[in-house]
């Protein structure tokens, strides 16, 4: 009984943190080469109910997208967007790592380049 | 003949409408942009509203002197923005824009003898072409200011570079070079290089010109 109550405790934990794992889309974008002409994607993208967290880098032609716990967004839905901003997405993928992390392997990509 | 014309036009017209848009003189879709530019002899106000990805309706307001204060206007205008094309490449953009208005032209020429003053109806339809990286910046621009027996036609042309790269969230430096010629008040080209700084939330310009005038230039979208 114990066994099976430890079992459920920790498959639950388990399945949990597997349905809110962090999920981050993350674009390539063409185009975006102007902070003043860009903001249009990180406004659309932050009034979305599913974004916690966006990044976007000029220079690594990224834009990040974090969703809030327990929530989806299709990459589709995102291209829509950043191409109504007046942008072109070359490459769309989801990952497991949030912005801040994004943004810090960018930075430091960029610093080791320097 | 017109129907073989046609079918060739029909489709590169889609295509040409078929960009969205946001960058250059209208915000991204659903948002409002203020721009002013302003110096002793020209003085211009305008705000407008993105109703498409690719359009934008607006009001402006312009006073315009020539430089030997002989003439002086004012212009109420409603205002149409349209990105007709845009090319995006990994690492610059491009876009071909339409701007165009209609609207109330008060004037007063100071004749030898007399004034005149007169209130007209004027348009004012134009094109700009601009290209940009995140170093280089290059702008070219022709507007018609046209009235009964009024010819103000603006020409102008920019060209700049960035300092240095910047992240997303800093402010970035600029230097550019603007030469410009404003038909029926100006004889002569007004030159005027200007400190750039622009950043996700403003853009300004301020710079003095080859008259020793001040000018300054400001972008802000909401």
């Amino acid at each position: 009984m114990k066994k099976l109550l430890l079992t459920t405790i920790v498959a639950a934990t388990l399945f949990s943190q597997a349905a809110f794992a962090t999920q981050t889309i993350k674009a390539n974008v063409n185009g975006m080469v102007c902070a003043f002409c860009a903001q249009g994607i990180e406004k659309k993208m932050r009034a979305l109910t599913q974004t916690k967290d966006v990044y976007v880098n000029l220079k690594q032609r990224i834009v990040a997208v974090e969703l809030k716990d327990g929530q989806t967004l299709s990459n589709d839905k995102v291209k829509a967007i950043i191409k109504d901003a007046g942008y072109d997405v070359t490459s769309i993928e989801v990952s497991e790592h949030p912005v801040a992390h994004i943004k810090a392997e960018l930075e430091s990509k960029a610093e080791a380049k320097k | 003949m017109f129907y073989q014309h046609l079918k060739v036009a029909l489709p590169l017209l889609a295509m040409l409408l078929s960009q969205p848009a946001t960058a250059g003189p209208m915000g991204f879709d659903e948002s409002f942009m203020a721009m002013g530019d302003f110096n002793n002899n020209w003085r211009e106000s305008f705000i407008n509203y993105a109703i498409t990805p690719r359009d934008a309706l607006g009001v402006s307001a312009t006073y315009m002197r020539a430089d030997d204060k002989s003439k002086s206007r004012t212009l109420e205008e409603v205002t149409y923005t349209r990105l007709l094309k845009r090319w995006n490449a990994p690492h610059a953009q491009a876009n071909l824009w339409f701007q165009g208005g209609i609207g109330a032209l008060q004037g007063e020429d100071k004749l030898v003898g007399e004034n005149r003053d007169f209130d007209k109806v004027m348009i004012t339809p134009g094109v700009q072409f601009d290209y940009e990286t995140t170093r280089i910046y290059f702008q070219a621009a022709h507007r018609l200011y046209r009235a009964t027996d009024i010819n103000h036609d603006y020409t102008s042309l920019r060209a700049g570079f960035s300092f240095y790269e910047s992240d997303y969230d800093k402010t970035q430096p600029w230097l550019i070079l603007e030469a410009r010629n404003m038909n029926g008040l100006s004889e002569k080209i007004e030159i005027t290089p200007m400190l750039r700084l622009i950043n996700k939330n403003f853009f300004v310009e301020a710079g003095v010109n080859n008259s020793r005038e001040p000018r300054f230039n400001f972008m802000y979208i909401f």
